[in-house]
């Protein structure tokens, strides 16, 4: 299991945590994720075998979010 | 605006592309604009799209005309949105409307539960006194209405609780609502297996409850749903068209989407500046007040900047774009005020934090009491009937009541001292303001330009020399020219008329007057007119301008004979004020763009502890938050649209009722009188509403955990949860009514 911090500068409101969230749980190989709206931060419990961090930025990306790439 | 920028605009859009325009319903933002905007960008066949926030549109251009409509809207769907194809005859729906859809939902449901919550109290008072209504409610009919009666209040009326219960459970957090939900399902759940058995029903706490709690959602709702109107009433003061001037000269009114940077575009006397740009031609006076709060207009000539949605006073200008959509000087405010609101949204309110701690401490309890009464007296099926007991007391019914009822006579004492007060989860933190800071223009000053200084040359009379220069000035509509008429009609002189009147724009006046040709006005003018200036009088004029204040020369016969200076003025009550909020342990700051000196002038004069000057309008944000950072809790005092993201930012913001709009929605209270003193008492009376909201809360909570050993012992019966609730409502209506003597 792997703990990855993605910041997403967009990240507004609980509209934006929702969409989040709700765009990475369902992944296969996602345990949790949570939208830190203070920080403009997802974290993302994952497993690597399933699931890697593209796919992760993928799915935040589809949201129509920006995500800087590190 | 809050256009975001476009994703794509590889395609040039020619008239021969297709264009449709989109309503987007679900924005709640400017980044909801933002990501709209994107992912219609990414849809195949469309070439560029934009997304305004303002008015819930999007303009799709197509490159490929083929591309459905459904397709657009299906990929808008995926991320949370709603896009729906633009109906001319349909009004549109704007989110105040959306607010007063959710105002009016509480209102049904309050509509449902009370008739039925009505029912239920008038059992509880009859069955008592009648033995024959008690003989009725005890029947099994009279049984089996009672829970027909409470289904509608438990899973219509109280279905926004349980669901944001249900959320919170999954994210392993708990709030009021978890508290309401479990106590309610609990009392619901086991009068309905009591109703088989036999025992006693609890229907009547549930509907009570929730009752109650819809009640006091709708009057929050009420005092409220205001959260995007500081915004509104931004975006309404930009322009919405502009006068673009095509290639060949002619100029076409087009929707300020339309402006591109490098555009350019003509603003007639008496229009908004639709964008922000640099003027190319012509020359006028600007009013940037609703940007600045400065009531001086400011001059434009070819070479300077001008900002979107301020207004263009006397002369065409012909402006190049230089900014538009997000980059524009009023979507910068926009976006301050959105991120610093969206800042202040994750503040927890007092009656969740509470139940934060209340829920698992209660959960706790309930878990022990059935542990002892099965493992130690092994009683399993009376610990199951106390652990339910224990759930059902510790949700207190008049935990609905407690900030609705004090915020609400608070805010009408408020409204009977002239303070209005708007942000309810702001009262609760007032209580540790400990400095207030100013904005200076228009706040602690006047906004209004007077006279200052009177300096007249050797052998010119003081009185003779206002007299001319305000009569030179009395056609003038200029502030300084009015400030000096307003100077001399209150020395008692008689301000005649000129014969002949010229404004020369930005820099004063020429007139006839007594058959004499009198210069008022800059330096400039005095020398382009060729005018001698003694070198005292030059002097004077340059200590005035120091200190911060305008120095106007008058002259005549080739000769400057005079200096007039005009400031801004200190309210009369400012010094008062200020000695008061220091009488109550609160520190005192100004905020200025003025230089140091100026700033610091003005300071003394007032009696405030520490200057902030020569910050930049959009710096006045940062200035709150620093303060912040220390460990400040900070009330902001404005009134202009660029104190709107520091108002906001601030732990309590607090308009003047003269300022302006965008002000007065960006702050928790508005001091409609525009008196000073009611700074103090504003923060006062916050403080009294917020202690009142706190002893509510003791008093909400305090009945019901007296009970919660009574049900752990298995005691619980429907007339000691009767009573805890109401003992705990009384006590809490009556303690919030104590509010309306403030200030008395």
């Amino acid at each position: 299991m792997t703990t990855e911090t993605i910041a997403v500068p967009e990240i507004h409101c609980d509209h934006c945590r929702t969409s989040i969230e709700g765009a990475l749980a369902p992944l296969d190989g996602v345990a949790r994720a949570s939208v830190d709206i203070d920080t403009r931060q997802v974290t993302v419990d994952y497993d690597e075998a399933t699931i890697d961090r593209d796919a992760l930025i993928g799915a935040i990306e589809d949201q129509g979010y920006e995500v800087p790439t590190t | 605006m809050t256009t975001a920028p476009p994703t794509d605009r590889s395609d040039t859009p020619g008239s021969d592309a297709a264009e449709r325009s989109f309503e987007v319903h679900g924005m709640t933002c400017g980044s909801c604009a933002a990501r709209v905007q994107r992912i219609l960008g990414r849809q195949e066949g469309v070439a560029d799209a934009e997304v305004n926030f303002a008015t819930g549109m999007a303009l799709v251009r197509l490159d490929d005309a083929t591309t459905s409509d459904e397709n657009l809207a299906a990929a808008v769907d995926r991320i949370g949105y709603r896009l729906a194809p633009v109906r001319v005859d349909e009004p549109r729906t704007s989110r105040a409307d959306e607010e007063r859809a959710a105002q009016r939902a509480w209102l049904r449901r309050i509509a449902v539960a009370w008739p039925i919550a009505a029912v239920f109290l008038i059992g509880m008072v009859a069955a008592p006194l009648s033995e024959r209504a008690m003989a009725v409610m005890e029947s099994t009919a009279g049984r089996v209405a009672a829970l027909v009666l409470a289904i509608p209040v438990q899973f219509w009326a109280g279905w926004p609780f349980i669901a944001e219960a249900a959320r919170r459970a999954r994210w392993r957090t708990a709030n009021m609502d978890t508290l309401i939900a479990l106590g309610t399902l609990s009392a619901f759940g086991f009068s309905v297996v009591q109703l088989f058995a036999g025992g006693p029903l609890y229907f009547e706490s549930a509907v009570l409850i929730i009752a109650f709690l819809v009640l006091g959602r709708w009057l929050e709702a009420r005092a409220k749903g205001r959260a995007g109107a500081a915004i509104e009433a931004l975006l309404e003061l930009g322009a919405t068209q502009a006068r673009l001037v095509a290639s060949d000269g002619n100029e076409h009114l087009v929707p300020i989407e339309r402006v591109r940077v490098g555009d350019v575009v003509r603003v007639r006397p008496g229009e908004k500046v639709p964008v922000d740009g640099e003027v190319i031609d012509g020359a006028s006076a600007v009013d940037e007040s609703m940007l600045t709060g400065e009531s001086m207009p400011v001059d434009k000539t070819p070479g300077t900047a001008v900002s979107g949605a301020t207004m263009n006073a006397s002369g065409v200008l012909t402006v190049r774009a230089t900014a538009v959509g997000a980059d524009s000087a009023l979507a910068r405010i926009v976006a301050m005020v959105e991120r610093a609101q969206s800042g202040k949204g994750a503040a927890q309110r007092l009656a969740d934090r509470v139940s934060a701690v209340f829920v698992p401490a209660v959960l706790v309890i309930a878990l022990v009491t059935f542990g002892v009464w099965w493992l130690v007296l092994g009683m399993p099926v009376g610990g199951l009937t106390a652990a339910v007991s224990v759930l059902i007391i510790a949700c207190p019914c008049a935990l609905g009541l407690a900030t609705p009822t004090a915020v609400m006579v608070g805010t009408g004492r408020g409204a009977d001292l002239g303070i209005l007060i708007k942000g309810v989860e702001i009262l609760e933190r007032t209580r540790d303001v400990d400095v207030v800071v100013f904005d200076k223009t228009g706040t602690l000053t006047r906004g209004e330009m007077a006279v200052t200084d009177i300096v007249a040359a050797g052998g010119t009379d003081e009185h003779a020399l206002l007299a001319r220069a305000a009569t030179a000035e009395a056609d003038s509509e200029h502030p300084i020219g009015a400030a000096i008429t307003a100077a001399a009609r209150s020395r008692g002189i008689d301000v005649g008329r000129p014969t002949a009147f010229t404004a020369v724009a930005g820099h004063g006046v020429r007139a006839d007057v007594d058959d004499v040709t009198v210069w008022v006005g800059t330096r400039k003018l005095a020398a382009e007119a060729g005018l001698v200036l003694p070198e005292a009088l030059d002097d004077a004029a340059e200590r005035c301008e120091r200190d911060g204040r305008t120095a106007v020369v008058t002259g005549w016969d080739g000769e400057v004979r005079g200096v007039v200076a005009v400031a801004d003025t200190v309210k009369d009550d400012a010094t008062a004020a200020v000695a008061r909020l220091h009488a109550m342990g609160i520190e005192t700051a100004m905020l200025t763009g003025d230089n140091y000196r100026t700033a610091a002038a003005i300071a003394a004069q007032v009696g405030i502890d520490r200057v902030l000057a020569e910050v930049l309008p959009d710096g006045k944000q940062d200035e709150v938050a620093r303060l912040q950072a220390d460990g400040r809790t900070v009330a902001m005092v404005g009134d202009g649209v660029n104190d709107a993201p520091a108002l906001v930012q601030a732990d309590l913001g607090i308009a003047i009722g003269s300022g302006t709009d965008v002000a007065i929605e960006s702050s928790d209270l508005t001091l409609l009188r525009g008196d000073l003193d009611g700074v103090a008492t504003a923060i006062e009376l916050s403080r009294a509403t917020e202690r009142t909201i706190r002893q509510n809360l003791v008093w909400a909570f305090g009945y019901n955990t007296l009970a919660i050993p009574v049900a752990a012992f298995g005691l619980l019966s429907p007339i000691v949860a009767g009573a805890a609730m109401a003992f705990s409502s009384v006590s809490v209506v009556t303690n919030s009514l104590r509010l309306r003597r403030f200030g008395r």
